[in-house]
C-alpha cells in the first residue's frame, strides 16, 4: 500500500511537472522542475541502473508530453540519477545504506535535505541550461537563469518532498 | 566477492549512464536545429581536445628522436658556417691588405687567437696557423683597430708571438699622417693604456689627434690606426711622453691578421752589407 502509494504520488508529480512546462512560463529566466527531487527521493534499494532507466523514461516522457526538446530532460535528468547514491552519502552519510533506509526529512533535518536538493537541482540545470540554450547564449543570460530556476526549484522541491518522503507519508 | 559484484555494478551502471546520456544528447541534436548545431560544436572541440591531446603525447615521446636530428642538424649547420667564417676572414684579410697602400711587400693570413695571456707584465698569443700555413718570424700580428704582437716562434700549425701588453715590446708611431714619429709602448697597467716617447720639444700636437703605424720597422705596415693622443709631459727636460688610448681592446681580440713582409730578408741583407 505504502509502495503504490509513493507510485501514485510518483506519477501524479510527473503529470504536475508536464502541465508547468506546457502552461506555466514564468519567465525566460526561470525554469521550473521538480524532476531532480523525484530521482534523489526514489527508493534507495533501487539499483542505479534501474534508477537510470527511470530517469531516461522520465525525462523523454516530459519531453515528448510537454512539446519539448526531446531529450532535453532525460540529458539533464540522467546524470542526476548517476550521482544519487553519491549526493545521499556525502549529505546524509553513508549510514544510511547500512541501515538500509530510506531518505527522510524527520529523521535527517530540513538543513540536509534542502542541500541533496540543491546539490541535484544544480546539476540538472547545468545540463539543461546550456543545452536548451545550444551555448548560444550569454554567460550572464545562463549565470540569471540558473540561479532563478535554482532558487525556486529549491522552494517548490522543499514544498513537495513532505509527499514523497516516507516518514512524512506516514504522518 | 562482495568487493568484485559492487565494481562490477559500479562499471555496469557507468556504461548504462554513458550510452543514455549519448541517447539523449543524440536526441536533443536531432530535435532542434539549434541544438543539432550546439552538439556538434561540442562534440567538435571534445574531438579537437582528444586528437590535441594524442598529439601532444605522440610528440613527447618523439621528443628524443626530435633532440637526436636536431643535433645532426646543428652539426651540419656548424659545418656550413665554419665554411663562411674561413671565407669572412680571407676577405676581412684582403680589406686589411688593401686599405694599406704602402703595404704592398706584406702578405696577410688570417688566423685565430687560440691562446692570450693578459694578466702578466710579459703577455703573449698563439696563433692557430704555423709554417705550414706560410707564417715567418717576425711577422706582425694586426686587426683594423691596432697591433696586436708580433710573431717571435713558428711551429708547424702553431705560432707564438709576444703580444702588445708586454713591458718588451714597442711599435714605431706616427702622430696623423706626417707628424713626429715615435715609440709606442703598452704602459704596464690598463688594457687600453700607451705610451709614446720620444717625441721632439718642436713637434706639434694636440690631445684627440690619432696615432697610427709609422711604416719604419719591417714588422708592420705603415697607417694602421692605434689610437688617439692624451695627456702629455715633458720627460728629463728634451723630449714627450704623451699618452694613447688605444682603439683595440685586447681582452676581446679573437681574430687577427698575420702580416709577413715578403722584402724582409732583403731588407736585414741590405743592414748587414752597410754595417760592414
Amino acid at each position: 500500500m505504502e509502495k503504490n502509494r509513493f507510485e501514485i504520488t510518483f506519477l501524479l508529480l510527473v503529470i504536475a511537472q508536464i502541465l508547468v512546462c506546457n502552461y506555466f512560463h514564468f519567465s525566460y529566466y526561470v525554469t521550473l522542475s521538480i524532476l531532480p527531487l523525484l530521482i534523489l527521493c526514489l527508493p534507495l534499494r533501487l539499483p542505479t541502473v534501474w534508477s537510470l532507466l527511470l530517469a531516461a523514461a522520465v525525462g523523454l516522457a516530459v519531453d515528448m508530453l510537454a512539446d519539448g526538446v526531446i531529450g532535453l530532460n532525460a540529458a539533464a535528468l540522467i546524470p542526476v540519477a548517476f550521482v544519487r547514491k553519491t549526493v545521499i552519502g556525502a549529505v546524509f552519510g553513508s549510514g544510511v545504506f547500512a541501515r538500509d533506509e530510506d531518505i527522510s526529512i524527520r529523521k535527517h533535518g530540513r538543513p540536509k535535505f534542502a542541500l541533496a536538493i540543491v546539490l541535484v537541482q544544480a546539476l540538472f540545470l547545468a545540463v539543461y541550461i546550456p543545452l536548451d540554450g545550444a551555448w548560444t547564449r550569454p554567460l550572464w543570460f545562463n549565470v540569471l537563469r540558473f540561479t532563478a530556476s535554482l532558487a525556486l526549484g529549491e522552494a517548490a522541491s522543499l514544498l513537495l518532498a513532505g509527499l514523497l518522503v516516507p516518514d512524512d507519508r506516514k504522518k | 566477492m562482495p568487493k568484485a559484484n559492487t565494481v562490477l555494478t559500479k562499471v555496469i551502471s557507468a556504461a548504462v549512464f554513458i550510452l543514455l546520456e549519448i541517447a539523449a544528447l543524440v536526441m536533443v541534436s536531432r530535435s532542434g536545429s539549434l541544438q543539432s548545431a550546439g552538439v556538434a560544436r561540442l562534440s567538435h572541440r571534445f574531438a579537437a581536445l582528444a586528437w590535441g591531446g594524442s598529439e601532444r603525447m605522440r610528440d613527447y615521446f618523439a621528443l628524443q628522436q626530435r633532440n637526436r636530428e636536431l643535433a645532426d642538424e646543428v652539426f651540419t649547420l656548424e659545418q656550413a658556417l665554419n665554411v663562411y667564417r674561413e671565407r669572412e676572414r680571407h676577405a676581412r684579410a684582403d680589406s686589411i691588405a688593401a686599405g694599406y697602400a704602402g703595404s704592398r711587400d706584406f702578405e696577410f693570413l688570417p688566423a685565430d687567437i687560440v691562446k692570450l695571456s693578459r694578466n702578466k707584465q710579459h703577455n703573449y698569443l698563439i696563433l692557430n696557423k704555423g709554417y705550414e700555413d706560410g707564417v715567418q718570424p717576425q711577422s706582425g700580428v694586426i686587426t683594423p683597430r691596432g697591433v696586436v704582437g708580433i710573431v717571435t716562434v713558428v711551429e708547424r700549425y702553431y705560432s707564438y708571438a709576444t703580444a702588445f701588453q708586454n713591458t718588451d715590446f714597442s711599435v714605431s708611431a706616427r702622430i696623423g699622417d706626417e707628424g713626429a714619429v715615435g715609440p709606442l709602448r703598452w704602459d704596464g697597467r690598463s688594457r687600453r693604456g700607451a705610451l709614446l716617447s720620444e717625441i721632439p720639444l718642436q713637434a706639434r700636437f694636440a690631445p684627440g689627434d690619432t696615432v697610427r703605424t709609422s711604416g719604419f720597422s719591417a714588422v708592420f705596415p705603415p697607417d694602421i690606426p692605434l689610437g688617439v693622443l692624451g695627456e702629455s709631459r715633458i720627460v728629463n727636460g728634451a723630449m714627450y711622453e704623451i699618452e694613447v688610448e688605444l682603439f683595440e681592446d685586447y681582452a676581446s681580440v679573437k681574430y687577427v691578421t698575420v702580416a709577413g713582409n715578403t722584402g724582409r730578408e732583403e731588407i736585414l741583407a741590405l743592414e748587414n752589407l752597410a754595417e760592414e
